[in-house]
């Protein structure tokens, strides 16, 4: 019996490190890239080495801080109509059927739209409206996918507070809105914060909306990255210093709001 | 204090009719009760009073006031859930004090009244604790302490004590009771125990599938009960009702039970009731029926007896039970005009 049950915890162990490693060894070698200097980088096996700084400096100096700064101003105001909408739509879906029941998953349909579909619109829609020297295009574009997962993502957790709390608020004095201000709102706070920072990543990553829709010259940090492929060939040691900076923060935060992750994702099934 | 009144109120999904033209009136500073099964409507007519469902037809009145298109916030109510629905995210202090919030009443104001009100209630020390931290009994008596910060005009009380162990229930009942009373605002309470609508009631209303049954005082209804479902409903044990004829003084049930009576006219087709406290046994040895069953209450017991093919309850002293025991044979008498007449068809009392 126990040599059955060992087994069965072993091949679990192994099949987590397994996974572990497959998910941490790129971001491993790309943080040792990031300090091998252009030589050792053509010996890939090269484990031990004096680290050396000059990747970092270039990368500084090529201004990926600003990149990283504007993909960060894009990132939160987004995130910030995002979630200030998405929690109403979710309660709204969640209290009353908003939709009708299909709406629950349904607003998901928004991510299977390719985003090559919408770019050329947004960007001719840009240039007649003569913004497209500004962000207002970029982060329509980022609205559209950052919206609609961050309204789904809450739907869970308003699931969770029960209605008669929003009931006694209303019969206790307050408005309707006052009612989810007051008391359902505190009570999801948590999952706002977590779909705070997932919508943030979203945006974050979000590669092509930037390259096309981004003020010219200003460009986002996916963009400022693959500027390392140059047509001289490619800067690795560069680009996995600007590949750190932009992954590191994320995988951070992302550790905090672990939990929240999954009951988000999981529409509110897991609870912790 | 107001008078609240129900006129025609209706409330209706589509083809299902949950609450069927109702007339009901509570008089002010009464504490009425609407009793019922599950799903008789008592529930969706509270929730209507409130201002949490919509009326389809009907108007309910609050003080002479039409208040169907009301909100909540402005009918001047105040309510206990079943499970209480204390805000998590505030201490207890605070969630007293929250209706206060609305009035615009200064935090300091709000907080020294909440205070108050939690001393009367004897949680002055737990002030400070979050909901989660209290037991089931405090947690009631803070959604109490909100409801009574606020002097409504209505109180109005949706199960309130269902989620409490037997013991507490009947302490907090009477605690209940006892505001209400000293506040003397009109109250309307809704349950599905009978003896809770019993105990507390200056007024119960009993309600079946949608319409009331009877109204009255708990000792009217419990004494004078107007069908066979009411009959049925309120009194513990249940009410021992047979079909079958009168003859001669005494009863017949379709099952061949036998119960003897004082002056009841003869009668081909009858429903007879009969409460258990009101059925008189006595040992007999060829008696129509048969003690099956004892369950002892202590100073009372109660006696399962087959007679013929129906299955009757009586409620006896326990110090009969020497002569009273599993097993004994048994005549049945009603006390003297201690029983219930009801039409075999329709099930409505017949005033005998």
């Amino acid at each position: 019996m126990t040599k059955g049950v060992n087994a069965l915890a072993a091949a679990r162990i192994l099949l987590l490190s397994a996974a572990a490693v497959v998910v941490a060894f790129p971001l491993l070698w790309v943080a040792i890239a990031s300090l091998k200097s252009p030589a050792q980088l053509n010996d890939p096996g090269l484990i031990l080495f004096l680290p050396n700084l000059e990747n970092w400096a270039r990368v500084l100096e090529a201004g990926i801080l600003n990149a990283a700064g504007r993909s960060a101003f894009v990132a939160t105001v987004t995130v910030a109509f995002s979630v200030v909408a998405g929690s109403m739509g979710a309660y709204a879906i969640s209290a009353y059927k908003a939709g009708g029941s299909a709406t629950r998953f349904g607003i998901l349909a928004a991510q299977v739209l390719p985003p090559a579909v919408l770019v050329f619109p947004f960007l001719t829609m840009a240039y007649a409206l003569n913004i497209n020297n500004t962000y207002v295009p970029i982060i329509f574009a980022h609205l559209s996918f950052v919206l609609p997962v961050i309204t789904w993502f809450l739907i869970g957790f308003f699931d969770a507070v029960p209605r008669s709390l929003e009931e006694q608020a209303r019969v206790d004095g307050f408005s309707r809105f006052a009612a989810f201000r007051l008391v359902v709102l505190p009570q999801v706070l948590p999952g706002i914060g977590a779909a705070a920072i997932f919508g943030f990543t979203l945006s974050w990553n979000d590669m092509f909306y930037g390259l096309i829709l981004a003020p010219p010259r200003e460009t986002i940090l996916p963009v400022a990255i693959s500027a390392f492929n140059t047509f001289r060939g490619v800067e690795l040691g560069a680009m996995s210093a600007a590949i750190i900076i932009a992954v590191v923060p994320v995988v951070i935060a992302s550790f905090f709001i672990q939990r929240r992750l999954v009951q988000g994702i999981s529409g509110g099934a897991v609870k912790f | 204090m107001a008078e609240v009144r129900f006129n025609k109120v209706r409330k209706q999904y589509g083809s299902s009719v949950i609450v069927d033209d109702v007339d009901i009136e509570f008089p002010s500073g009464s504490l009425t009760v609407l009793v019922g099964p599950s799903g008789c409507g008592k529930s969706t007519s509270l929730r209507m009073l409130a201002g949490l469902e919509e009326v389809t037809s009907g108007e309910i009145t609050i003080d002479g006031r039409v208040v169907n298109a009301l909100e909540p916030k402005d009918r001047d109510v105040a309510m206990v859930f079943q499970n209480y629905a204390l805000y998590p995210h505030l201490s207890v202090l605070e969630n007293i004090a929250f209706p206060l919030r609305a009035t615009k009443t200064p935090r300091a104001d709000a907080l020294h009244r909440a205070q108050g009100v939690a001393d009367s209630l004897g949680l002055g020390a737990l002030t400070g604790r979050k909901p989660k931290d209290l037991s089931g009994g405090q947690q009631q008596r803070v959604a109490i302490g909100r409801a009574i910060i606020r002097q409504p005009s209505v109180f109005l009380f949706d199960e309130p004590l269902s989620n409490l162990d037997a013991k507490l229930r009947v302490e907090t009942r009477f605690e209940l009771m006892q505001i209400q009373r000293r506040l003397g605002i009109t109250a309307v309470y809704v349950t599905h125990d009978q003896e809770e609508a019993m105990t507390m009631s200056d007024r119960m209303v009993v309600m079946e599938n949608g319409r009331v049954a009877q109204t009255g005082p708990p000792a009217e209804i419990y004494a004078r009960p107007n069908s066979v479902f009411v009959a049925t409903f309120v009194g513990s044990p249940k009410m021992n009702v047979l079909g079958g004829s009168v003859l001669d003084q005494v009863f017949h049930s379709k099952g061949g039970a036998i119960i003897s009576t004082a002056g009841i006219a003869s009668r081909e087709a009858v429903t007879f009731g009969v409460r258990p406290d009101d059925l008189q046994v006595s040992p007999a040895a060829s008696g129509g029926g048969t003690v099956v069953l004892v369950e002892l209450l202590g100073p009372r017991a109660i006696l399962h007896i087959d007679a013929g093919s129906d299955r009757l309850t009586s409620v006896v002293d326990a110090d009969r039970l020497g002569e009273l025991g599993q097993g004994a044979t048994v005549d049945l008498r009603v006390r003297v005009h201690a029983e219930h007449l009801f039409d075999p068809t329709s099930g409505f009392r017949l005033d005998a």
